[in-house]
């Protein structure tokens, strides 16, 4: 009787997580403390659409495209925003070496001070491409979450750096949807 | 006995089934040529087919309405003036009754070519500085002059057209009732604009949905611009110009630091005016001319290119890249001395067409490296000088043509809505120079200079190609490509605005880098560098290099072919 019920609880542990996997953008909890800090890597228009994510989330942020090491003063996370935009860039007087040393320089000091990198796609498929796939492989492995609109991972291009890496990822259908794991995602 | 009966009823039956797969067969054979759909893989080339008539712009639904008028009895000029209203519904980030544009009309029976200009104007209490020290303006509503949008479609459609304002709305009005599904481009655009719609439109916007940027896929619908058009419809163009909605519009530009007022819009008048004209070897071409820059200098390239064995060289060769950007450093050059509004300034349009300037220009250009210097002056750089407008082409069952380029110049315009009206206001006032001696330079009731080109151009004095494009400064550029692509280098229609594109301009007599499309072989670009220019590579299929439209007639074949670019959503329907 004990073997059997041994051999079947082994049976049952073995095949329950095989027949039910974990959804991969389950987060347990909470990973992040505020405030927050939204900035952009690759100057799309996506960083304001954080910060209206982040509005409706009742969080507490603060909104600099441009931000620099010094910005960080007070800061508990630091939200990157993912996607070059060239028309973005020109508006920000920056070109994309000087904006990859900004941001480079930023999350640096990011994590000399320990504060966790939450990275964001929010532009899908269309804020794709080599340059916005450059900044990804840098940041991306830095990050302590990931969270991206789904078309965006058409490629499995985040799934594959964020398994490599052992960030967890969270997929979302539409920018809109966002809201509940970013607001999830904080303390 | 049986053998026979079994026989015959084999030979019946076989019989009965041939004769009724013939008449099947010929019952449901199409009249008209089966035309194969267009290719899923959208950047594949594909002409579209007619030979009645044919409408090419850059929304489907748009295209059809413009159809369905032809369809029904109206001419060129109803299904272009259709075809805007229904682009204001399907694409209402790149041109509406907030805009302007230059309409190129060929009346078949008259065998002539003349120009309806609604360009925008500054308002009468425009101050002379509006730029500040970075080059944006000071507040959002001095970017915006007085629309001739409508001014220009009504004007168009009462002296040419044959139909009322009442017939040529009613499939935007639907479109903006219904609504469509929003594309991978609408979405992209909707995204990058997100910033200036959240602040000048507010988060309950039709143009945000439900104050985030439009996905692909989503359903967006107008129905505050349904209300407009109806009103317009009704009530007639006055309604806009000096009833409720010119009040709304003031109020609203001028709530964003604006100063129009109710007079501006009440004096706002089209302009009908002759084409300027040009020749390229057998071909002649009718455009616009000034306030807009591009018909002129679309003549000037293709004058400097005349000169130059382009064939030989083959397309997109790095010789043909090297000179044709070179002949444009000159052209900007020119462009920022000479151009502007010629109600104000004396624009010497003869002499820059002429073929004698341009051959003092071939002159200076050398074939294997750059010059240090254009020497005509300096070309207004502009930051967010990126690939907006849009562009309808028509031509109906009597051989009437409309090539109709209009904007509202930056996607989206300013980002303001006037209250409750659904359409976008422009920010034109963009497209003055910050130089306050530039022949360009702001000043009141001025029409900025504008890019737009739409042309007609014609073979043995018949009609050949119909043609323009979005796109800001690079529209001449492309358009001559384009129109190389299809008289030097025998590409086929839609072939010819597929094909990669490429770019350059001077600034302060000085070269600037060429901007290419990535799909260019990294041979060429080497080639480009070893010559001395920098190179600036974009996106395979980049629509700031513009949206083409075109129609292309084959008299010989009495086929019309429609060529609509991939860059953005550009279809064509013909019948």
């Amino acid at each position: 009787m004990k073997k059997t019920f041994f051999t079947t609880f082994l049976l049952l542990t073995f095949f329950i997580p095989v027949m039910f996997p974990q959804e991969e953008k389950k987060v347990a909890s909470p990973l992040f403390e505020q405030p927050l800090l939204i900035t952009s890597a690759g100057q799309s228009a996506e960083v304001r659409l954080a910060s209206v994510l982040a509005k409706r989330g009742e969080l507490n942020f603060i909104l600099s495209k441009t931000a620099t090491p010094k910005d960080l003063e007070n800061i508990k996370t630091l939200a990157l925003v993912l996607g070059v935009s060239l028309k973005g860039l020109g508006a920000a007087g920056l070109d994309i070496a000087k904006e990859k040393e900004r941001v480079n320089l930023l999350v640096e000091e990011a994590q000399k001070k320990n504060i966790p990198l939450l990275c964001l796609h929010l532009g899908g498929e269309s804020r794709r491409g080599q340059l916005s796939d450059a900044f990804i492989s840098i940041f991306l492995p830095k990050a302590k979450m990931v969270i991206v609109v789904k078309s965006g991972n058409k490629d499995k291009l985040f799934t594959r750096l964020c398994e490599e890496h052992k960030i967890p990822l969270i997929e979302v259908e539409k920018t809109v949807d966002t809201l509940e794991p970013l607001k999830n995602a904080f303390k | 006995m049986r053998k026979m009966k079994a026989l015959f009823t084999k030979k019946t039956t076989l019989s009965f089934i041939i004769s009724l797969l013939l008449v099947v067969s010929f019952s449901c054979r199409p009249t008209e040529i089966k035309i194969p759909e267009p290719p899923s893989d959208r950047h594949q080339p594909y002409n579209f087919v007619g030979r009645k008539g044919m409408v090419v712009a850059a929304h489907h639904l748009a295209a059809k309405a413009g159809l369905e008028m032809l369809k029904k009895g109206g001419n060129a000029i109803d299904a272009a003036v259709t075809t805007a209203f229904a682009l204001n519904a399907s694409e209402p980030f790149a041109s509406g009754i907030g805009g302007g544009g230059f309409m190129v009309i060929y009346l078949a029976s008259e065998k002539r070519v003349t120009v309806v200009d609604f360009r925008e104007k500054a308002p009468s209490g425009i101050p002379g500085e509006i730029f500040n020290d970075k080059g944006k303006i000071k507040s959002t509503g001095l970017a915006v002059a007085v629309p001739g949008t409508l001014a220009g479609w009504d004007y168009s459609l009462k002296k040419y057209g044959t139909k009322s304002l009442a017939d040529v709305t009613q499939e935007a009005i639907k479109i903006a009732e219904n609504g469509f599904a929003v594309s991978q481009t609408f979405s992209r655009i909707n995204k990058d604009q997100y910033e200036k719609l959240i602040m000048n439109a507010g988060e309950g916007t039709c143009y945000l949905n439900k104050g985030f940027p439009y996905e692909p896929g989503d359903l967006f619908r107008n129905p505050e611009l349904a209300g407009t058009l109806k009103l317009i419809a009704s009530r007639g163009i006055d309604e806009f110009y000096k009833g409720e909605i010119a009040q709304k519009v003031v109020k609203a530009v001028n709530e964003k630091g604006g100063v129009m007022d109710l007079k501006d819009l009440a004096l706002y008048k089209p302009v009908e005016h002759p084409p300027v004209q040009g020749t390229y070897k057998d071909y002649t071409l009718f455009t616009i001319p000034p306030p807009s820059s591009g018909g002129v200098h679309i003549i000037q390239l293709l004058n400097m290119l005349e000169n130059w064995p382009v064939k030989k060289w083959g397309s997109n060769s790095p010789p043909y890249i090297h000179h044709l950007c070179e002949a444009l450093r000159f052209v900007f050059a020119d462009r920022s001395r000479y151009l502007g509004d010629p109600d104000f300034i004396k624009v010497p349009v003869e002499e820059l067409i002429s073929k004698k300037h341009a051959k003092q220009i071939v002159s200076q250009i050398k074939p294997d490296s750059l010059l240090d210097f254009y020497p005509f002056g300096r070309y207004d750089e502009k930051k967010n000088d990126q690939g907006n407008t849009t562009h309808v082409c028509v031509i109906d069952d009597q051989g009437n043509i409309v090539s109709l380029t209009q904007s509202i110049n930056h996607f989206f315009g300013t980002g303001i809505v006037p209250e409750n009206t659904g359409f976008l206001l422009n920010n034109i006032m963009y497209d003055f120079s910050r130089d306050l001696s530039s022949p360009n330079a702001v000043g009141p009731y001025r029409r900025p200079l504008s890019s737009m080109s739409p042309l007609i151009m014609f073979k043995k004095e018949k009609p050949f190609l119909v043609l323009g494009s979005p796109g800001g400064t690079r529209i001449f550029s492309s358009l001559t490509q384009i129109i190389i692509n299809i008289t030097d280098f025998d590409m086929s229609l839609d072939e010819a605005i597929e094909a990669p594109r490429f770019f350059s301009y001077s600034s302060q007599g000085k070269p600037r880098s060429i901007s290419l499309e990535s799909r260019f072989p990294e041979k060429t670009y080497e080639a480009l560098k070893n010559i001395g220019h920098s190179i600036r590579i974009r996106e395979a299929f980049d629509k700031y290099f513009g949206g083409a439209q075109g129609i292309l007639i084959l008299q010989d074949k009495k086929v019309i072919l429609g060529g609509a670019d991939s860059r953005r959503d550009g279809y064509g329907a013909g019948y």
